[in-house]
Protein backbone atom coordinates (compact mmCIF):
# COMPACT_ATOMS: atom_id res chain seq x y z
CA UNK A 1 0.00 0.00 0.00
CA UNK A 2 2.82 2.33 0.36
CA UNK A 3 4.07 1.37 -2.54
CA UNK A 4 1.15 2.38 -4.22
CA UNK A 5 1.04 5.91 -2.78
CA UNK A 6 4.42 6.54 -3.76
CA UNK A 7 3.79 6.03 -7.46
CA UNK A 8 0.90 8.25 -6.62
CA UNK A 9 2.98 10.78 -5.57
CA UNK A 10 5.52 10.38 -8.31
CA UNK A 11 3.08 10.49 -11.09
CA UNK A 12 1.05 13.56 -9.86
CA UNK A 13 4.19 15.83 -9.31
CA UNK A 14 5.25 14.63 -12.94
CA UNK A 15 1.51 15.07 -14.74
CA UNK A 16 1.17 18.84 -12.84
CA UNK A 17 4.17 20.34 -14.20
CA UNK A 18 3.20 18.57 -17.16
CA UNK A 19 0.13 20.05 -17.85
CA UNK A 20 1.45 22.95 -16.85
CA UNK A 21 3.85 23.09 -19.03
CA UNK A 22 1.38 22.52 -22.13
CA UNK A 23 -1.08 25.12 -20.47
CA UNK A 24 1.56 27.64 -20.32
CA UNK A 25 2.87 27.38 -23.88
CA UNK A 26 -0.69 27.14 -24.43
CA UNK A 27 -0.44 31.13 -23.43
CA UNK A 28 3.18 31.81 -25.40
CA UNK A 29 2.09 30.85 -29.04
CA UNK A 30 -1.54 32.26 -28.76
CA UNK A 31 -1.20 33.62 -32.55
CA UNK A 32 -4.28 36.44 -33.91
CA UNK A 33 -5.92 33.78 -36.05
CA UNK A 34 -6.26 30.78 -33.75
CA UNK A 35 -4.13 28.20 -35.13
CA UNK A 36 -3.15 26.11 -32.18
CA UNK A 37 0.36 26.71 -32.23
CA UNK A 38 0.67 25.50 -28.64
CA UNK A 39 -0.66 22.26 -28.58
CA UNK A 40 1.27 21.53 -31.50
CA UNK A 41 4.69 22.11 -29.97
CA UNK A 42 3.53 20.16 -26.92
CA UNK A 43 2.68 17.44 -28.81
CA UNK A 44 5.51 17.46 -31.48
CA UNK A 45 8.20 18.23 -28.23
CA UNK A 46 7.01 15.73 -26.29
CA UNK A 47 6.53 13.01 -29.13
CA UNK A 48 10.46 13.52 -30.09
CA UNK A 49 11.40 13.35 -26.26
CA UNK A 50 9.69 10.14 -25.17
CA UNK A 51 11.46 7.63 -26.84
CA UNK A 52 14.99 9.20 -26.06
CA UNK A 53 14.01 9.20 -22.53
CA UNK A 54 12.76 5.48 -22.69
CA UNK A 55 15.86 4.04 -25.10
CA UNK A 56 18.54 6.69 -23.56
CA UNK A 57 18.23 8.79 -20.77
CA UNK A 58 16.74 6.14 -18.70
CA UNK A 59 19.60 3.71 -19.20
CA UNK A 60 22.15 6.91 -19.54
CA UNK A 61 21.55 8.50 -15.94
CA UNK A 62 20.88 5.03 -14.21
CA UNK A 63 17.10 6.69 -13.37
CA UNK A 64 14.79 4.44 -10.88
CA UNK A 65 11.44 2.85 -12.29
CA UNK A 66 9.60 6.03 -10.68
CA UNK A 67 11.39 8.19 -11.66
CA UNK A 68 10.82 7.15 -15.08
CA UNK A 69 7.54 6.70 -14.39
CA UNK A 70 7.18 10.59 -13.46
CA UNK A 71 8.99 12.02 -16.14
CA UNK A 72 7.03 9.51 -19.30
CA UNK A 73 4.14 8.49 -17.72
CA UNK A 74 3.01 11.82 -16.09
CA UNK A 75 5.03 14.92 -17.35
CA UNK A 76 5.21 13.84 -21.31
CA UNK A 77 2.16 11.70 -20.94
CA UNK A 78 0.01 15.08 -19.36
CA UNK A 79 2.41 17.53 -21.47
CA UNK A 80 1.24 15.75 -24.34
CA UNK A 81 -2.58 15.42 -25.24
CA UNK A 82 -4.72 14.02 -27.54
CA UNK A 83 -7.92 15.45 -26.61
CA UNK A 84 -7.17 18.85 -26.84
CA UNK A 85 -5.78 17.78 -30.53
CA UNK A 86 -9.57 16.73 -31.48
CA UNK A 87 -10.92 20.06 -29.89
CA UNK A 88 -8.31 21.87 -31.75
CA UNK A 89 -9.70 20.27 -35.12
CA UNK A 90 -13.19 20.18 -34.44
CA UNK A 91 -12.64 24.29 -33.72
CA UNK A 92 -10.81 24.86 -37.40
CA UNK A 93 -13.26 22.43 -38.93
CA UNK A 94 -16.25 24.67 -37.77
CA UNK A 95 -14.83 27.55 -38.11
CA UNK A 96 -14.26 26.39 -41.92
CA UNK A 97 -10.37 27.39 -41.21
CA UNK A 98 -9.20 24.78 -44.02
CA UNK A 99 -5.71 25.44 -44.57
CA UNK A 100 -5.04 26.04 -40.88
CA UNK A 101 -7.36 22.88 -40.48
CA UNK A 102 -4.98 21.04 -43.04
CA UNK A 103 -1.57 22.63 -42.06
CA UNK A 104 -2.30 21.40 -38.33
CA UNK A 105 -3.57 17.81 -39.12
CA UNK A 106 -0.76 17.07 -41.52
CA UNK A 107 1.97 18.56 -38.40
CA UNK A 108 0.14 16.43 -35.95
CA UNK A 109 -0.34 13.69 -37.61
CA UNK A 110 3.20 12.99 -40.22
CA UNK A 111 5.00 15.07 -37.55
CA UNK A 112 4.10 13.45 -34.34
CA UNK A 113 5.16 10.13 -35.97
CA UNK A 114 8.62 11.43 -37.73
CA UNK A 115 9.68 12.80 -34.82
CA UNK A 116 8.98 9.68 -32.42
CA UNK A 117 11.06 7.38 -35.09
CA UNK A 118 13.48 10.13 -35.00
CA UNK A 119 13.59 9.51 -31.07
CA UNK A 120 14.54 6.57 -31.57
CA UNK A 121 17.42 7.26 -33.66
CA UNK A 122 18.51 10.15 -31.49
CA UNK A 123 18.79 7.36 -28.47
CA UNK A 124 20.45 5.13 -30.73
CA UNK A 125 22.90 7.20 -32.01
CA UNK A 126 24.00 8.66 -28.61
CA UNK A 127 24.14 5.01 -27.11
CA UNK A 128 26.48 4.14 -29.67
CA UNK A 129 28.38 7.33 -29.44
CA UNK A 130 28.92 6.69 -25.42
CA UNK A 131 29.43 3.06 -26.39
CA UNK A 132 32.28 4.48 -28.99
CA UNK A 133 33.68 6.91 -26.55
CA UNK A 134 33.70 4.55 -23.38
CA UNK A 135 35.72 1.86 -25.80
CA UNK A 136 38.26 4.72 -26.86
CA UNK A 137 38.98 5.19 -22.55
CA UNK A 138 39.90 2.05 -22.35
CA UNK B 1 -1.64 31.22 -10.62
CA UNK B 2 -5.33 29.75 -10.10
CA UNK B 3 -5.66 28.74 -13.42
CA UNK B 4 -2.48 26.76 -13.16
CA UNK B 5 -3.41 24.97 -9.94
CA UNK B 6 -6.56 23.79 -11.75
CA UNK B 7 -4.90 22.55 -14.87
CA UNK B 8 -2.20 20.64 -12.58
CA UNK B 9 -4.90 19.32 -10.18
CA UNK B 10 -7.18 17.87 -13.50
CA UNK B 11 -4.31 16.62 -15.11
CA UNK B 12 -2.45 14.95 -12.11
CA UNK B 13 -6.18 12.47 -11.24
CA UNK B 14 -6.28 12.25 -15.05
CA UNK B 15 -2.56 11.13 -15.57
CA UNK B 16 -3.25 8.63 -12.25
CA UNK B 17 -6.19 6.97 -13.84
CA UNK B 18 -4.30 7.00 -17.35
CA UNK B 19 -1.82 4.72 -15.49
CA UNK B 20 -4.18 2.56 -14.01
CA UNK B 21 -5.97 1.69 -16.82
CA UNK B 22 -2.36 1.21 -18.94
CA UNK B 23 -1.14 -1.37 -16.20
CA UNK B 24 -4.22 -3.53 -17.55
CA UNK B 25 -2.47 -3.98 -20.53
CA UNK B 26 -0.27 -6.29 -19.71
CA UNK B 27 -3.41 -8.65 -18.28
CA UNK B 28 -4.53 -8.29 -21.83
CA UNK B 29 -3.93 -11.32 -23.65
CA UNK B 30 -4.19 -8.77 -27.13
CA UNK B 31 -1.22 -7.73 -28.88
CA UNK B 32 -2.35 -4.33 -29.34
CA UNK B 33 -2.42 -1.26 -27.71
CA UNK B 34 -5.85 -1.13 -27.25
CA UNK B 35 -6.01 0.69 -23.69
CA UNK B 36 -4.50 3.57 -25.03
CA UNK B 37 -6.80 3.62 -27.78
CA UNK B 38 -9.56 3.39 -25.44
CA UNK B 39 -7.94 6.29 -23.52
CA UNK B 40 -7.79 8.63 -26.25
CA UNK B 41 -11.32 7.95 -27.98
CA UNK B 42 -12.61 8.13 -24.41
CA UNK B 43 -10.66 11.44 -23.38
CA UNK B 44 -11.86 12.92 -26.99
CA UNK B 45 -15.41 12.20 -26.00
CA UNK B 46 -15.49 13.57 -22.46
CA UNK B 47 -13.91 16.66 -23.37
CA UNK B 48 -16.89 16.93 -26.56
CA UNK B 49 -19.54 17.01 -23.64
CA UNK B 50 -17.78 19.11 -21.51
CA UNK B 51 -17.06 21.64 -24.16
CA UNK B 52 -20.74 21.88 -24.86
CA UNK B 53 -22.32 21.39 -21.32
CA UNK B 54 -20.10 23.21 -19.41
CA UNK B 55 -19.70 27.19 -20.06
CA UNK B 56 -17.52 27.94 -16.46
CA UNK B 57 -13.61 28.89 -17.53
CA UNK B 58 -12.25 27.74 -14.41
CA UNK B 59 -14.48 24.42 -14.13
CA UNK B 60 -13.08 23.74 -18.49
CA UNK B 61 -9.46 24.57 -17.56
CA UNK B 62 -9.95 21.56 -14.40
CA UNK B 63 -11.82 19.20 -16.60
CA UNK B 64 -10.79 20.16 -19.64
CA UNK B 65 -7.48 21.15 -20.31
CA UNK B 66 -6.37 19.10 -17.29
CA UNK B 67 -8.77 16.09 -16.42
CA UNK B 68 -8.74 15.11 -20.11
CA UNK B 69 -5.11 16.70 -21.37
CA UNK B 70 -3.87 14.65 -18.54
CA UNK B 71 -6.06 11.50 -19.21
CA UNK B 72 -5.52 11.29 -23.17
CA UNK B 73 -2.28 11.24 -24.46
CA UNK B 74 -0.18 11.86 -27.84
CA UNK B 75 3.18 10.95 -26.74
CA UNK B 76 2.67 7.49 -25.87
CA UNK B 77 0.65 6.98 -28.51
CA UNK B 78 3.57 8.02 -31.49
CA UNK B 79 5.60 5.87 -28.91
CA UNK B 80 3.63 2.59 -29.41
CA UNK B 81 3.46 3.65 -33.01
CA UNK B 82 7.15 3.75 -33.23
CA UNK B 83 7.39 0.64 -31.76
CA UNK B 84 5.05 -1.50 -33.95
CA UNK B 85 6.97 0.32 -36.89
CA UNK B 86 10.55 -0.83 -35.54
CA UNK B 87 9.32 -4.46 -35.12
CA UNK B 88 7.72 -4.55 -38.47
CA UNK B 89 4.48 -4.99 -37.13
CA UNK B 90 3.31 -2.37 -40.24
CA UNK B 91 -0.47 -3.79 -40.25
CA UNK B 92 -1.23 -3.53 -36.44
CA UNK B 93 0.89 0.00 -36.54
CA UNK B 94 -1.02 1.38 -39.92
CA UNK B 95 -5.04 -0.01 -37.79
CA UNK B 96 -3.75 1.58 -34.69
CA UNK B 97 -2.90 4.81 -36.53
CA UNK B 98 -6.74 5.48 -38.48
CA UNK B 99 -8.60 4.10 -35.50
CA UNK B 100 -6.94 6.58 -33.32
CA UNK B 101 -7.31 9.56 -35.26
CA UNK B 102 -10.98 8.43 -36.89
CA UNK B 103 -12.53 7.98 -33.49
CA UNK B 104 -10.82 9.85 -31.59
CA UNK B 105 -11.83 13.52 -34.09
CA UNK B 106 -15.25 11.28 -34.29
CA UNK B 107 -16.03 10.81 -30.69
CA UNK B 108 -15.34 14.65 -29.94
CA UNK B 109 -17.94 15.24 -32.43
CA UNK B 110 -20.44 13.24 -30.57
CA UNK B 111 -19.26 14.51 -27.34
CA UNK B 112 -20.47 17.99 -28.43
CA UNK B 113 -23.80 16.85 -29.85
CA UNK B 114 -25.41 14.70 -27.64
Amino acid sequence: MKKRGEVFLFLFVGAFFGSDLRYLESLIFKTSHGFPLGTLVANLSGALILPFLIHYLQDRYKLSSKVVLSLSTGVLGSYTTFSTFTADTYRLLENEQWVALLLYLTLTIVGGFALALLGNYWAATQAFNDYVKRGKKE
Amino acid sequence: MTNFLLVGLGASIGAFLRNEFTLQQSKLKIDFPIITLLINISGALLLGILTAQIHNGAILLLLGTGFCGGFTTYGTFNMELSQLWFQHRLGRCFIYFLLTYIFGILGFIVGIHI
